[in-house]
């Protein structure tokens, strides 16, 4: 069975990016290996269902109660269910809180294998450059760069390769997903392109009502950040700030040019552990990992804890007053100077370039 | 009340990872230590020792390492350490070491498993999630507050976009964030037992797990180094200008 299958996920009344790359990744594979795409949409986001017309072959929607509001309990009982009798060869999720506390246990449930943090698939031999174009850039050197120069694969097979970085960024590696048994698989944000491949399917819908379990844990109390708050990870433009902010008064200077980029503002350890930034707009190891398609370093020094964060970004800019910091071995692009006089100089330039 | 902290020994983050020749391998600098948020986990386990006089226990698994982290966790303040030591887990998969995990926790009775969010290493986040299935206990992953109750606990965790507060019945797990407690150091009594404890060992067969099979690996590659750097000179406004310029027109970005 060469079937994918995607777990959808929405933030509000829209679903997250990676949920359309991940659909658009799966068209390009399965046009090259046959199989067919499934949407899979389970609880309050069944409404949304409509958004998914001609970008799958099928979409399942799980109607259970039990999946509203979402609890991890009820939707591994759903979505194994629907894995168990679809029998996909691989299940692919958007990295994320929900998908850290629902793969897992599907695997252990189902006896699959998991992986995260995985930043690329692609059919063996030569498919990659039309599925995994739009990796970041350490990805795309490290990994798609082999595959991009290859035509893509008239026949290569079925076999599908699946890579993901390891020891913060410090290599990759690229594993086979097996003809026979289960993958289940988190992506990194913009990991693929949502527009590489055809959509216009003609899509069939199937609707399971079978009952779930009901959740053991009981929801408290649920807090929700402002829209920054969400944004971080998902983010397409990632704007961070480290000791060379000097402090609070100066992160408006972040914030105007995050709002100007249209993107999400974060904080180093520095500032965080100096108790100037919360822990939830961390970037690097004991905070957030962000893929995004540009990360705009700010008088970050490029500490290893931080680079761990942000590696598979596509395009680094750092901005920083010592011209031997090591962020600037992870740049693609660097500017010598107080954050403090660049920052509003850049704001002003990007507001007038992209008005 | 038992209180079991998974525990992983990993390399440090400043270790040289080298890919071997012909990528078939990988040679990773054998300077080795706790895991980051295995150490939060140990630490919030210790306050539960405190407060509620639980009994605390760390288990491992591992193949021919994890001494390393196990004393970490016994000079911290842990009582038993247990190692699962096979050979079988040298790259085993992640639901092999959850499996491993989950029965060497299930020895005796248990009310709370404590595990990291994720290790630095591959920075996965399954196994923690895995035991409390394999275990049918139920999870609060990224804690970062918790509280015990009469037969439940009060986690407060953060969640995509925010936080929530939840209350599990016992026995559950837990994984811990940064935040749910700040790591001690050990001190000169702790590290001196922790350097004569006697680390007990179990392995697969005396646990009666099946090992799950290994994704086979393709190759292992570098970071292909991004091209060197563009410095971009001048004064503020006009470093920023240029900067623009080559955002748009060469990275195509904006």
């Amino acid at each position: 069975m060469n079937g994918l299958y995607i777990i959808c996920e929405a933030r509000g009344e829209e679903f997250r990016p990676a949920t359309y790359e991940l659909l658009a990744a799966a068209r390009a594979i399965t046009a090259a290996t046959g199989g067919e795409v499934t949407a899979v949409v389970a609880g309050p986001e069944v409404t949304l269902k409509a958004k998914l017309e001609g970008l799958a072959h099928r979409v399942v929607t799980l109607t259970a109660p039990e999946l509203t509001p979402f609890s991890a309990d009820s939707w591994v009982d759903a979505l194994a269910a629907a894995i168990g009798a679809g029998a996909p060869r691989a299940v692919l999720f958007g990295e994320g809180g929900r998908t850290r506390e629902v793969m897992p246990r599907l695997a252990a449930r189902l006896g699959a294998w998991a992986l995260s943090n995985c930043v690329d698939l692609r059919v063996n031999g030569g498919g990659a450059d039309a599925v995994g174009g739009s990796t970041g850039a350490g990805a795309t050197d490290g990994l798609g760069g082999a595959s991009a120069a290859g035509a893509a694969a008239a026949d290569g097979g079925s076999a599908l390769e699946i890579s993901r970085p390891v020891y913060g960024g410090k290599a990759y590696v690229t594993n086979l997903v097996p003809a026979d048994g289960l993958l289940l698989a988190a992506f990194r944000p913009h990991s693929f392109d949502a527009g590489m491949a055809p959509a216009g399917l003609s899509t069939a819908a199937e609707e399971v009502a079978a009952p779930v379990a009901v959740s053991r844990v009981e929801l408290v109390e649920r807090r929700e950040g402002g829209p920054r708050k969400a944004d971080l990870t998902e983010a397409a433009v990632v704007v961070t700030g480290g000791r060379g902010m000097k402090g609070p008064e100066n992160f408006g200077l972040l914030e105007d040019l995050a709002a100007a980029l249209e993107g999400a503002v974060g904080y180093s350890r520095a500032l965080v552990d100096a108790g100037l930034a919360e822990h939830a707009y961390q970037v690097g190891k004991s905070g957030k990992t962000v893929s995004p398609t540009l990360y705009i370093a700010c008088g970050v020094s490029g500490a290893i804890h931080h680079i761990m964060g942000m590696d598979t970004a596509k395009v680094v800019v750092a901005i920083n007053t010592d011209p031997t910091a090591p962020i600037f071995e992870y740049a693609d692009y660097g500017v010598v100077g107080d954050v403090l006089q660049v920052l509003p100089a850049l704001t002003e330039q990007v507001r007038a370039a992209t008005s | 009340m038992r209180v079991v902290v998974l525990v992983k020994e990993v390399p440090d983050l400043e270790a040289a990872v080298k890919v071997t020749g012909d990528g078939s391998g990988l040679e990773v600098e054998k300077r080795r230590g706790l895991n980051f948020f295995d150490e939060i986990a140990v630490e919030a386990a210790l306050k539960l020792k405190e407060s509620h006089g639980a009994v605390t226990a760390a288990v491992g698994a591992s193949a021919g390492a994890g001494v390393e982290a196990m004393r970490r966790a016994v000079a911290m303040g842990i009582e038993t350490p247990l190692l699962v030591d096979d050979p079988a887990l040298d790259g085993a998969d992640s639901l092999t070491i959850a499996r491993a995990l989950a029965a060497a926790v299930a020895l005796e009775p248990t009310d709370l498993v404590i595990a990291g969010k994720q290790a630095t290493d591959d920075e996965a986040g399954l196994v923690g999630p895995m035991v409390a299935e394999i275990l049918g206990m139920p999870c609060a992953t990224r804690a970062i507050g918790l509280e015990v109750e009469d037969g439940s606990v009060l986690v407060t965790r953060e969640i995509d976009g925010g936080e929530e507060v939840v209350r599990l019945p016992l026995p559950a797990l837990i994984t811990a964030e940064k935040g749910l407690a700040e790591p001690r150091v050990p001190g000169m009594a702790g590290t001196m037992k922790a350097m004569k404890v006697q680390i007990e060992r179990t392995d697969l067969a005396a646990l009666g797990v099946q090992a799950h099979p290994v994704l086979p690996v393709v190759a292992y590659r570098t970071v292909g180094q991004r091209p060197p750097v563009t410095m971009i000179e001048g004064e503020p406004a006009d470093a920023a200008a240029e900067l623009v310029r080559l955002l748009r027109q060469e990275a195509k970005v904006l």
